[in-house]
Formats: structure tokens, sequence, C-alpha cells
């Protein structure tokens, strides 16, 4: 008898009444929609990018027409879209390991010592992350005409390097304040040239933080618009292909299959990034990249 | 002076070290950042640029600080930002709030998603706002009547895609300083009976305000120089500060009145991201 009641019992005792209940359970509820609400802000238009990437129409309008791979086939043979492709690709593959490097000095110079000017410095190296890029892309298209130096793919690397490696100074220092310097101490007494602290102390701790902030530079310079425009030539970056045909109707199709394809590999880049973090503890090196 | 000897043995090599380190960033920075800032400075108080032997004069600030279409343009740049911002703080401090003390597990993936859906397809993004909110879009297509023509091309759709396109900055500094607060505080404040008005009142908002001012300035810098969306989105009515600049020095070729507008809109980030840092050291919230 009384082991049949008690689990009841239980029950009753942990239950509040029913008012609190209802009150406890549409709280829930609010939260979930605000929550949709919120997701249906970061994703619905990427949603409605793949949508239309499969309809058999080149407007963007409701309802969808009907399924088709059409425009994925025409992205395939467009020169000009290729080309950009190919642009953005080979920039960012300069930009990246130029940041990495230059991102990578900066945070141990910043980090692992102290000296005269380190607080101008650090400001300076901070300047291009805060600063609107809109600026820094009309000074640079300013100083490039001034020194008569003609605008390229060359200008576009230069001045993209400048505005991404403080990312990778960013990512990197906060790793490097993680790590227990005592480590580095350590070694050096032991007999450690100071390329063995770097080889087998310092590097195998800051290869995720390196890997990542490698990766988000890359997406940052594939990504970037504002820097580009002001700073290219004849040619085209991805971004400022984009941008110069979604204002040409007979294109928006076409726009949306390629995006569709770029931002899935960008999705699977990312995904590595932040599977490399993790491993190195993500949020505090994320809270600073997003510092900007 | 202590740190520096237990870093890398004596003194004198860490000096040279931390030069060697530091030369080929700082050079770059000086070369293609900060010359750059100052050729521009230069542009704007030469009399004819980009001709710099015509003679120096203050007139370029002089016409751009008094014409009235510039502030006319500046106030809708301000009206239109500020809108946003208070579009995006009523979504960010709930989210901060519910990331921190209501997801539990799901707390990364929230920060994640927020970060991913900032990285994705920067100017397509923004181009898929036409799709939602135009005539045919499908805002139109689920209200019933004739299509509501304002949703695009005006500054509600500006508005809101300025919004969604920087709620990523806005929630993270947000969410980080709600991370600090000790969540004891609102059980205390419900056993006094507070309900949850008074608890985002008393202790939710001023226990977070620096982070929110942090992210306030940290996204008013990019968006009141935003010209893409603008040019996206907007119409007539939402014409930018940034989308002005832009068409002085690259329709227009006026490259005096460009670069005094610009270096206006750099002194303002400089003060905002000043007042950010300040804010950030004064809290120990920046690291």
């Amino acid at each position: 008898m009384a082991e049949v009641a008690q689990p009841a019992g239980a029950a009753v005792a942990v239950r509040a009444p029913a008012g609190v209940r209802a009150r406890v359970a549409a709280n829930r509820w609010m939260w979930r929609a605000f929550l949709a609400g919120v997701f249906l802000v970061l994703f619905g238009p990427l949603v409605i990018l793949v949508l239309f990437s499969f309809n058999d129409s080149n407007v963007l309008a409701f309802p969808l027409e009907g399924f088709t791979l059409n425009w994925y086939s025409v992205a395939a043979q467009d020169t000009l879209l290729k080309e950009s492709l190919v642009n953005s690709t080979l920039v960012a593959f300069i930009v990246a390991p130029l940041c990495l490097v230059l991102g990578t000095l900066t945070a141990f110079g910043l980090t692992r010592f102290r000296f005269r000017g380190r607080g101008a410095i650090g400001g300076l190296v901070g300047a291009p992350l805060i600063l609107p890029w809109l600026v820094i892309g009309i000074a640079a298209l300013m100083a490039y005409g001034r020194l008569d130096i003609d605008l390229s793919l060359k200008t576009v690397i230069a001045t993209q390097t400048i505005c991404t490696f403080p990312l990778v100074t960013a990512i990197v220092s906060a790793q490097l304040f993680r790590f227990e310097r005592v480590q580095e101490e350590a070694a050096i007494d032991l007999g450690c040239s100071r390329m063995q602290v770097l080889r087998y102390i310092i590097l195998p701790h800051i290869a995720p933080a390196l890997a990542a902030a490698g990766i988000f530079a890359f997406t940052w310079s594939f990504n970037n618009f504002e820097i580009s425009f002001f700073t290219i030539g004849f040619q085209q970056t991805f971004p400022i292909w984009v941008y110069s045909s979604v204002r040409n109707p007979d294109h928006t199709a076409v726009v949306n299959a390629i995006s569709v394809v770029i931002s899935a590999v960008q999705v699977g880049l990312i995904y590595l990034a932040v599977r490399l973090l993790r491993r190195g503890g993500a949020a505090s090196a994320l809270g600073i990249e997003e510092a900007k | 002076m202590a740190a520096v000897t237990t870093a890398v043995g004596r003194p004198r090599r860490t000096r040279r070290g931390v030069f060697g380190i530091m030369f080929a960033p700082v050079t770059l920075l000086i070369v293609l950042f900060l010359a750059p800032m100052l050729i521009m400075v230069q542009m704007s108080i030469v009399k004819y640029p980009p001709d710099v032997a015509s003679g120096y004069t203050l007139e370029h600030y002089q016409t751009v600080l008094t014409d009235p279409i510039n502030l006319r343009i500046a106030w809708t740049t301000l009206f239109i930002g500020t809108t946003s911002m208070i579009l995006m703080l009523a979504i960010a401090l709930p989210l901060g709030y519910y990331m921190v003390f209501r997801a539990g597990k799901w707390e990364l993936f929230i920060l994640l998603s927020l970060v991913l859906a900032d990285e994705l397809a920067p100017v397509v993004k923004i181009y898929a706002w036409q799709s939602i909110l135009g005539r045919e879009g499908i805002f139109n297509w689920f209200i019933p009547g004739p299509p509501v023509s304002w949703l695009l091309f005006s500054r509600f759709a500006v508005v809101v895609t300025l919004a969604a396109t920087y709620i990523t900055y806005t929630t993270i500094p947000i969410y980080a300083a709600m991370k600090a607060i000790d969540p004891s505080m609102f059980e205390a404040a419900i056993d006094l009976g507070a309900g949850w008005w008074t608890q985002a009142r008393k202790i939710l908002i001023p226990l977070a305000a620096p982070g929110i001012f942090i992210a306030m300035i940290l996204v008013y810098i990019p968006m009141l120089t935003d010209f893409v969306t603008a040019d996206i989105v907007g119409g007539t009515g939402s014409y930018m500060m940034g989308q002005r600049v832009r068409d002085l020095i690259l329709s227009g070729g006026d490259w005096g009145s460009g670069a005094a507008l610009n270096f206006v809109m750099l002194v303002v980030s400089i003060v905002m991201s000043v007042i950010a840092y300040w804010l950030a050291r004064l809290n120990r919230i920046e690291r």
C-alpha cells in the first residue's frame, strides 16, 4: 500500500499549483517563439536563397514556380562569374597566409613583451578592426591615386591584408593569454633554445587557434566587399560580382545558385574552424573575434 | 622589467627580439594604413585635389559641414541607425539573457549560429530581403489585400535589413557582459517578489550596461557608414552617409568634399571607439 502510494505522493509534492504550472509553460512557449523568430531572421534569407536557386523562374516572387537545376548549370558556364571566383580565391589564398604570419608575430610581440610604445602599437593594430571599412577603403583609394599606383588585385591584397591580420592577432592573443608562460620559462631553464621553445612548447599549444584564425582570415578576405570595392581595378572579386549582378534582373537566379554553393563550402570551413577552436576553448576567442 | 627578464633571458636581446617580431607588421600598418589616412587628410585640405601644388585651404570642411543636403543625409542616417539599433536591442537583450541563464547546453549552439549567420553570403543576404519585403515577396504573399509597397525600397527596409545584418555584433558584447552576472541575484529578486520587469530593470540592464554601450558603439561605427544595404533595399528616402561619401568620390570625382566628409566620419568613429575602449577597461570585460 505504502509502496504504491509513495510515487504518487512524491509527484504531488514536486508539482506546483496548476496556475504556476500554466505560467511556466506559457513562459517556455514564449521563449521558444522568440528563439524561432531570431533564427528566422538569421537564417530566413539564406533559406530563401536556397529555395529560389531551385525555382523555375528568374523573378524573386512568391509563390514558387517549380523545380529546376537550370540555374546551377547556367552559373557553371558564366565566365565572368568564374573569373571573379578565381580572383577571390587567389586573393584569399595570398591574404590568409600573410595575415597568419603577421597576425601571429604581432600577437607574440604584444602579449609576450613589455616595451615602450606598446599601447600605441596595440591601438594601431586594433584600429583596422574597429574603424569603418568605407573610411579605410576610400583613404586607400586616394593614396593609390595620389601615388600613381594602378588599382589591381595587388592593391586589394595589400589593403585587405592590413585590415584582416589584426583579426588573427585577436584570436591568437586570446590563446596566448590563457597559455601559462611558466611552461616557456621552464623549457628555457631546462636549456631549450628559443627555436625549440617555439617548436615544442608554443606551436603545439596555439596550433588550433592558428588554424581557426587562418580559416577566419580566409573567409573574411573572400567575403570582403567594401575594401575590394574601392581598391580594385577593372577585375571583379566574387562579392563585387554579386553586388553588380543583383542589380541586373537577368542574373538574380544565377546569383542565388552560386551563393548556395559558396555558402555550403563556407559552412564546412567555419564548422572546421569552430571544431579547432573548441579544442582550445572556443568562447573567449570567438568573443574577441566578434569585437569588430 | 622583471617580466622581460624572465620571458627571454637578457633584456637587451629582448628589445632586439621584439623589434624583429614587430618590424614587419608595424611597417605595413604605417605604410598601408596610416599613410593613406594622412594622404586622405591632405586631400581634404588641398584646394584642388589631387593637385597638391594648388595650396591649402579649409573650405572643403566648411562646404561639407554647412551643406544642408549633408545635414539632411546625416539626420536620415542617424534616424535609420538609431531605429535599427532600438530594434536590435529589443532582440539582443532577451537573447543574451536567454543564452546566459536559460539556454543550458544550447548556449554555444546559439552563439555559433550567430557567428555563422554573420559570415555567410554577405551581399546576397541583403538582397534576399528583397524577396521577403518586395511587392511579390513573402509578406505580401501572406498578407491579404493589395500589395503593401512601402515594405521595400524604403527606410523601413533599410532599418530591418541593417538590424538583421548587425544583430550578431550587437548580441555578443551584451552576452559577454551578462555572462558576468551572478544568477543568484535573480533568485534573490524572485524571493523578494520581483516580477520579470523589475528584474530586468533593476538587475539585468544596469549590470549589463557597459556591454550594452559597447555593443551600441561598435555597431554604430560600421552601420552609420554602411552603403551596401541602402543601395540594395533602400529608396530615395533612405540615402545614407556612406552612399554620399562613395558618390562624392566615385561618381562626382569631388575628392575635396569626399575626403573632408570621410575625415569627419573617421573622427566620429575614433571618438566612439575610444569611449568603447574606456568603458571596457573600466569594467574589465575587454580582457
